[in-house]
């Protein structure tokens, strides 16, 4: 498993935040697996140098965001995809956010077809597979 | 056991008839790493001093450990590690020498293995005289003096002033590791903010003397924000916006600092003045305390919830 967690201390974005969004790039991206098992918070807080609770903060986000389970006494994995599913409000979340990137998309001058390519370009390199399965390793 | 470690009451202090301190009420939970923030003179150190009895308070009182702060028994003093501004040490003493008369103060809890595995990571040795060191190699030794007690309670009066970044991350890294152990309390002051964001939980904000900030680190960080209103037609001159720091404007736009303003409000508030765009604008932590400290500023936000 190869997951390197880096942050940026002085950014505007909190250092919770960075881990969510890194694990949670990590996971999409297929670099790391379900069943695989993330590092233990003191030890990744010894590592990155930041509060125990900080890390604490990010994997109570990440298991809430449904990507990893934590087994008391034994650690947090990440979670198996079957378990994923969009509920209606997160998928309302999601269908803002890519309005507001087709706004972008088209204000700068791309067309339908430049839209459509450039998403299907991006979804490579996440290796997704068009019948939604599973990802190419 | 007592959750809150340290606790000052209206605690004030005047040297002459300048007032240092004004009234400082704070509550510092067990298990915490707790950031003391202010610019240059603001009163931090004043406020460090008297929660350890070295000064005395002109009016108010403080705990630490449970204890009146102006009757600290060696007993209580055992707990607690204090790095004062500067790393003073003995000069004239051999680094093993001091060791071995620190160790006396704290019978029982020196661990000597912990003391002589720092000196090896930081590359000294016993027999070198405290006054041939570097500021970074008296700040190592101070650190491993401090340390080697396994104090219950770690007080440090910015203890990265001046020091390269090698050395600085050594600091925080052994906060963290000292933070591990169970029910170990830490109270730093610093200036450098990127080393806040990294190890607190919880900060405090004194400004001139007053506290205006004391609440979870996270919550500050999402508190303080600058948002940016654009408007087809004039600027509204009166600005009635709840937790309003300050505002910044040009013939168009509005650049207002708030604090603690909820979504609804500020999209309420650009509404009802006409804006046809408002976005946030991005703050660090470095940002964000400067806006709140700034000379005009006098709002407060604190957050305390009760176990």
């Amino acid at each position: 498993m190869a997951l390197w967690i880096q942050i940026s201390p002085g950014s505007s974005e909190p250092i919770y935040a960075q881990i969510v969004a890194q694990v949670g790039r990590a996971i999409a991206t297929g670099q790391v697996s379900a069943g695989d098992k993330l590092p233990a918070v003191r030890t990744l807080a010894g590592e990155l140098v930041i509060n125990p609770n900080t890390v604490a903060r990010a994997y109570s986000i990440l298991e809430q965001q449904r990507l990893v389970n934590t087994k008391t006494g034994s650690g947090t994995y990440v979670a198996d995809p079957k378990l994923r599913h969009a509920d209606a409000v997160r998928l309302n979340i999601l269908t803002e956010r890519m309005d507001n990137i087709i706004t972008q998309a088209l204000n700068i001058g791309l067309s339908e077809h430049d839209i459509k390519r450039t998403f299907e370009d991006r979804l490579k390199k996440f290796g997704t597979k068009p019948d939604g399965g599973k990802r190419k390793k | 056991m007592n959750d809150i470690v340290i606790e000052a009451r209206n605690l004030t202090k005047y040297f002459h008839k300048t007032l240092a301190l004004d009234h400082l009420n704070l509550k510092v939970p067990r298990g915490c790493i707790y950031g003391l923030l202010g610019r240059n003179g603001a009163g931090k150190t004043t406020a460090i001093k008297l929660m350890l009895g070295l000064l005395r308070p002109t009016t108010g009182t403080a705990t630490v450990l449970g204890c009146d702060c102006q009757n600290l028994t060696p007993q209580i003093r055992r707990r607690i590690g204090y790095v004062t501004e500067g790393h003073r040490l003995y000069r004239w003493m051999k680094i093993g020498e001091l060791a071995k008369f620190q160790r006396a103060f704290f019978p029982g809890f020196w661990d000597d293995k912990l003391f002589n595995d720092m000196l090896d990571y930081f590359e000294l040795s016993k027999k070198q005289k405290i006054k041939t060191l570097s500021n970074g190699q008296r700040a190592q030794v101070s650190l491993a003096v401090t340390l080697s007690p396994n104090p219950e309670l770690l007080i440090m009066d910015d203890p990265t002033l001046g020091l390269d970044a090698a050395i600085r991350r050594q600091f925080l890294e052994g906060m963290i590791q000292l933070i591990g152990r169970q029910g170990r309390t830490i109270l730093f002051s610093s200036h450098i903010l990127s080393d806040v964001e990294r190890v607190a939980d919880r900060i405090a904000v004194i400004d001139r003397g007053v506290l205006r900030a004391d609440c979870k680190l996270e919550e500050f960080r999402a508190a303080v924000r600058k948002v940016r209103f654009s408007f087809a037609g004039a600027v509204p001159g009166e600005i009635d916006m709840p937790g309003l720091l300050h505002q910044r404007r040009n013939e168009k736009e509005l650049e207002l600092t708030l604090i603690g303003t909820t979504e609804e409000q500020i999209d309420l508030w650009a509404e009802s003045a006409g804006a046809t765009y408002h976005k946030d604008i991005d703050m660090n932590l470095e940002d964000q305390f400067i806006e709140f400290t700034a000379p005009d500023a006098e709002k407060k936000l604190f957050q305390w919830e009760e176990k």
